[in-house]
């Protein structure tokens, strides 16, 4: 893969976060009393809503609610993700 | 209800323009097995299904479809941006060009548009888990062809992930098929419909 932007580099751990926490919820609807699977969704969690705000603050809303201040609606002032260049 | 977010599950960054493939991948947005029929299968059997857990699966797999369409149709945005009309007459876009210019639209390689005559939603949770499973073998399968169809790495890369999504998704809806024979009757599964029967 070409060089990665510290943009890219912070979508691409929120993919993986949020990734790990989908393979989890799917995993959990069949097994829903297995602990381990309950604390990998847990730990990913914390993870990814924190790189989320972390966006959200650099570059840009990835969910409407992360809207803060009066002046601007944020949410029409970044990409959406079919773009191809996202910089 | 959903909250979208945005991003893409996986990411899709393609450089060469390929509007011979567009024509090609859209058979996965509107298709017999793509993944608009997946989206509206899966959202539309879970109000039948039998307990809380086939529900979910139901619910959180048909909901992971939908991202899975907005992939496909950023593979098909991407792959036919910038094209001239020499290109778009010499790769034989010029069919689909001619009703839907760039835009991305639902249908099958074949140019069948979609149809919900591609999926069945049984109100019999055997029968719709079963339809199920082999939804997401005949997916994998085009997926399968779609990767013998490209060597370009960038197309390459989202088109693995999404067909591994489909063996995940078999092995779910196994788990989804046994917890519901486990609650029926193992002399006769058939014996009622936990769905109607009361």
């Amino acid at each position: 893969m070409a060089m990665l932007s510290e943009k890219e580099k912070l979508m691409l751990k929120i993919q993986s976060a949020s990734f790990a926490m989908k393979e989890a919820e799917l995993f959990l609807d069949t097994h829903p009393t297995c602990r381990e699977g309950i604390e990998y969704f847990k730990k990913h969690k914390e993870l990814c809503d924190k790189l989320k705000a972390e966006y959200a603050e650099k570059y840009g809303l990835i969910t409407t609610d992360q809207q803060t201040g009066e002046k601007k609606w944020n949410w029409v002032t970044s990409p959406f993700p079919w773009e191809r260049s996202i910089d | 209800m959903w909250q979208y977010e945005k991003k893409l599950q996986y990411p899709v960054k393609i450089k060469e323009p390929n509007p011979a493939l567009a024509k090609i991948i859209v058979s996965q947005l509107g298709g017999p097995d793509g993944e608009l029929g997946a989206a509206l299968r899966y959202l539309d059997q879970r109000y039948s299904a039998p307990t809380r857990e086939v529900q979910a699966i139901l619910n959180d797999i048909g909901t992971e479809e939908l991202s899975h369409m907005e992939m496909i149709g950023t593979i098909l945005y991407q792959l036919t941006r910038d094209l001239s009309i020499k290109e778009i007459k010499e790769s034989g876009f010029d069919t689909y060009f001619v009703d839907h210019t760039t835009a991305v639209y639902p249908i099958a390689a074949s140019g069948v548009p979609f149809s919900a005559e591609y999926f069945q939603s049984k109100g019999d949770p055997l029968t719709d888990l079963h339809e199920d499973l082999a939804a997401e073998q005949k997916a994998r399968t085009t997926y399968d062809n779609i990767l013998r169809l490209t060597d370009d790495p960038d197309v390459r890369d989202p088109i693995k992930f999404l067909r591994e999504r489909e063996i995940v998704h078999y092995q779910r809806f196994g788990e989804a098929l046994r917890l519901t024979q486990d609650m029926l009757d193992s002399r006769n599964f058939y014996a009622f419909n936990p769905s109607f029967d009361k």
